[in-house]
């Protein structure tokens, strides 16, 4: 036991120290620094788009409707509590020309975006309205003005019906439908009292962050223990350390202390994202958003750390199996190709099911040992599956550690002694005959 | 007790038989060599001494208990293939290869920095591989193999790739752990190191050992066959002389092969007859002929 401590820790050691391990970590650092601040940074850049619009027109004597349209728009825009745009009267100057060249002095003079023309009434007893800027309008304005002008409308179309201010409103207000996730039986989500559409659009991102980290942590531990064997086996250090220490000590205590590595290194991200968004700046920029991060169900968490453990041990077994027959750093990208599809599968499975996370695949997929991790996280994150499935499915999946594990560690003691070219399987069982492992 | 016996050890490799049936004994304090050209199964046979592969029969006895991985932390192995983590500092991962032979971690530095100060290399302990030359890699593999105080050495082609300079420093040591008591399995191509090393030796040819025992008693078993002789004229009609099986001229005189050693007294009667002797040697066999003729031939496979 006394060797495997030993290893583990050399290994975590030379992890920790080297530059490459600090580079990456601190680029994912930043990376996920930006990513947490976004909605703050995005809320900076709109700024200026929450502050009002200012919108010229001119009171015109020849057009006495549109007049009375646009005060009617400037008191609606007025009365809202956080307006897009605010119209903004000029005197009338006598003529259509001269007020239009005053409102075109106006827009170069910057007091106003743009301005609008009322021109005669139409079929609909409505008069013309042309929105004249120098730049085109922009999505949010435009809006704005179209809802501005519909609620003008729609009052002076209703003046005379005799409703009351009551009916007006109620005829006003948009349909609000709201979904809630609920659990019709017990199940493992976690949604027992339902879920409302924020809290699972929070999950939804949770679930695909954890994904993330899940996915690289494994792929990318994964390869290090890879190359890692494979570089001390081309370095011929293998041959001493072999005669040192049993070839399964020596593995497992490889796969420990990297996983260590890529538990600190999640470790770090995770807590990087909890202080970004704990930073106040940040708590009305989530709010805007209507993300709230209390929200997520902490047994999700732990579920996440669970599927970390066993997905890591699954393939970090089968990397090293996979490092040990290859005797040149330069065939490892090659030779590990097979288990990098198996874990991109299982990933893109959940990526493309995020939003439907009850079809028959990806059922099916969360027992299959090496897709299992990632999809059964996304249906006890996403879908409230029943207790037994995630049971049998753990169970499913310890059952293939074992089995990964046994055959890697078959593998490696062989392989550890094989040099020149990556043997086949039929070598390799010859070699495991002859060296009677 | 015998620090290390192999009884009659097979080892097949599908087809290929890549041991047949190799005995030796190897005392306390003593270097045993173990020759054969290459692929002769010399690897093979070091490689299930330490425990690596088991053989298919026979047995290896360490001390007169079987292998277990106890066994482990009283081997020394010095791999004919060098290799150490090229990017890590000298004594972390020197102290590391001692912990794993079962060294603790206070012992494994105390003598890796006596070792360096013996090699007269103080200044490596905090250098990374990479940064040392090859034959100051080859004294931090040396140190590897023997830091952690081993029983028992298994040395594969211990001084390759040396100068004469860092040989003699290696082979001092080596004789030093010789006397300290340490027994050692050796093997190499360079003949003239097993004669000034060891006292018994395997030769392997084709995974059969062909001839074995001590050194001396070896090289009594072949017939003095050479005649070298060193003389101030010519000397006429050598090779006419009876039992004389060749004559060949150099710069220093002739080298004459005799069929048994009493050709030789002809010689010298003939050669004085001629002209004046500096130098008559009855040529005792190098062990390098000893091998060409063990493995004849086909040394080249």
């Amino acid at each position: 036991m006394n060797s495997f401590w030993t290893v583990a820790g050399f290994t975590m050691k030379n992890k920790f120290k080297g530059k490459s391990f600090l580079i990456t970590t601190l680029i994912f650092v930043v990376i996920l620094c930006i990513g947490s601040n976004l909605p703050y940074i995005i809320s900076l850049f709109d700024k200026n788009g929450d502050k009002a619009a200012n919108i010229g027109y001119a009171i015109d004597a020849r057009a006495v409707e549109g007049t009375k349209i646009a005060e009617q728009l400037r008191q609606t825009y007025a009365a809202q509590e956080n307006p897009a745009i605010k119209l903004i009267e000029y005197p009338d100057l006598g003529s259509t020309e001269q007020n239009e060249k005053a409102l075109k002095d106006a827009v170069a003079n910057k007091k106003i975006k743009g301005y609008l023309l009322f021109g005669p009434v139409n079929e609909t007893g409505l008069p013309t309205v042309t929105y004249k800027s120098e730049k085109l309008m922009d999505e949010k304005t435009s809006q704005a003005l179209e809802q501005g002008i519909q609620i003008v409308k729609t009052d002076i179309v209703l003046k005379d019906s005799g409703l009351t201010d009551q009916q007006k409103s109620m005829l006003l207000s948009p349909v609000v439908i709201n979904t809630m996730q609920i659990a019709a039986s017990d199940g493992a989500g976690g949604a027992g009292n339902g879920k409302t559409e924020s809290q699972q659009g929070v999950d939804m991102g949770f679930v695909t962050f954890l994904l993330l980290l899940l996915f690289f942590g494994i792929m990318i531990s994964g390869q290090m223990i890879a190359s890692e064997i494979t570089a001390e086996k081309s370095s011929r250090v293998m041959e001493i350390i072999v005669t040192s220490v049993s070839p399964l000590k020596q593995m497992f205590g490889k796969i420990f202390g990297m996983f260590v590595v890529g538990l600190v290194q999640i470790v770090a991200y995770v807590l990087v994202v909890i202080i970004n968004v704990n930073l106040p700046h940040n708590n009305s920029a989530f709010m805007q958003y209507d993300i709230d991060l209390t929200k997520v169900d902490p047994l999700l968490l732990v579920y996440g750390l669970l599927f970390y453990v066993m997905g890591f041990l699954l393939y970090a077994t089968l990397f090293a199996a996979v490092g040990s027959i290859v005797s040149r750093t330069e065939d490892l990208g090659q030779a590990v190709m097979p288990i990098t599809m198996l874990s991109l599968a299982g990933f893109y499975i959940t990526t493309f099911s995020i939003s439907n996370p009850d079809t028959m695949l990806v059922k099916v997929t969360s027992f299959i040992p090496f897709f299992s991790p990632f999809v059964m996280l996304l249906r006890v994150g996403l879908a409230n599956p029943p207790i037994w499935q995630v049971i049998v499915s753990i169970a499913i999946l310890l059952v293939s550690i074992y089995a990964a594990g046994w055959l890697s560690a078959k593998i490696y003691r062989t392989g550890v002694l094989l040099y020149g070219k990556r043997p086949s399987w039929k070598e390799l069982r010859k070699a495991m005959k002859a060296y009677k492992v | 007790m015998k620090p290390l016996i192999v009884e009659q050890v097979h080892k097949q490799y599908g087809e290929k038989k890549a041991v047949n049936g190799i005995s030796f004994e190897v005392e306390a304090g003593e270097i045993y060599g173990l020759l054969g050209a290459n692929g002769a199964g010399k690897t093979t046979t070091m490689r299930m001494v330490l425990g690596l592969i088991y053989p298919d029969e026979g047995r290896i006895l360490y001390h007169g208990k079987p292998y277990t991985q106890e066994q482990l932390s009283m081997l020394g192995y010095l791999p004919e293939e060098r290799g150490l983590y090229p990017r890590v500092k000298v004594s972390d991962q020197l102290i590391y290869l001692a912990q794993l032979r079962g060294m603790n971690k206070k012992d494994a530095d105390a003598n890796l920095k006596r070792w360096l100060d013996r090699f007269e290399v103080p200044e490596y302990y905090n250098k990374r591989v990479e940064e040392l030359s090859k034959g100051n890699q080859q004294k931090i593999q040396f140190i590897a193999s023997v830091i952690h105080r081993p029983r028992i050495v298994i040395l594969d082609e211990a001084f390759s790739g040396l100068d004469p300079v860092n040989v003699e420093l290696l082979k001092s040591t080596v004789k030093e752990l010789r006397d300290a008591g340490t027994s050692m399995l050796f093997s190499t191509h360079r003949m003239e190191h097993v004669e000034e090393l060891c006292r018994n030796i395997t030769i392997l040819h084709r995974s059969n050992p062909v001839l074995q025992g001590s050194l001396r008693e070896i090289k009594k078993r072949y017939p003095r066959e050479k005649v070298v002789l060193r003389t101030e004229g010519e000397v006429a009609g050598l090779e006419k002389l009876s039992g004389v099986t060749a004559v060949q001229k150099h710069e220093y005189g002739y080298e004459v092969g005799i069929a048994e050693e009493s050709a030789a007294a002809n010689i010298l009667r003939h050669a004085l007859e001629q002209t004046t002797i500096h130098k008559f040697e009855i040529m005792e066999p190098t062990l390098n002929e000893i091998f060409i003729k063990a493995v004849g031939g086909d040394l080249h496979e």
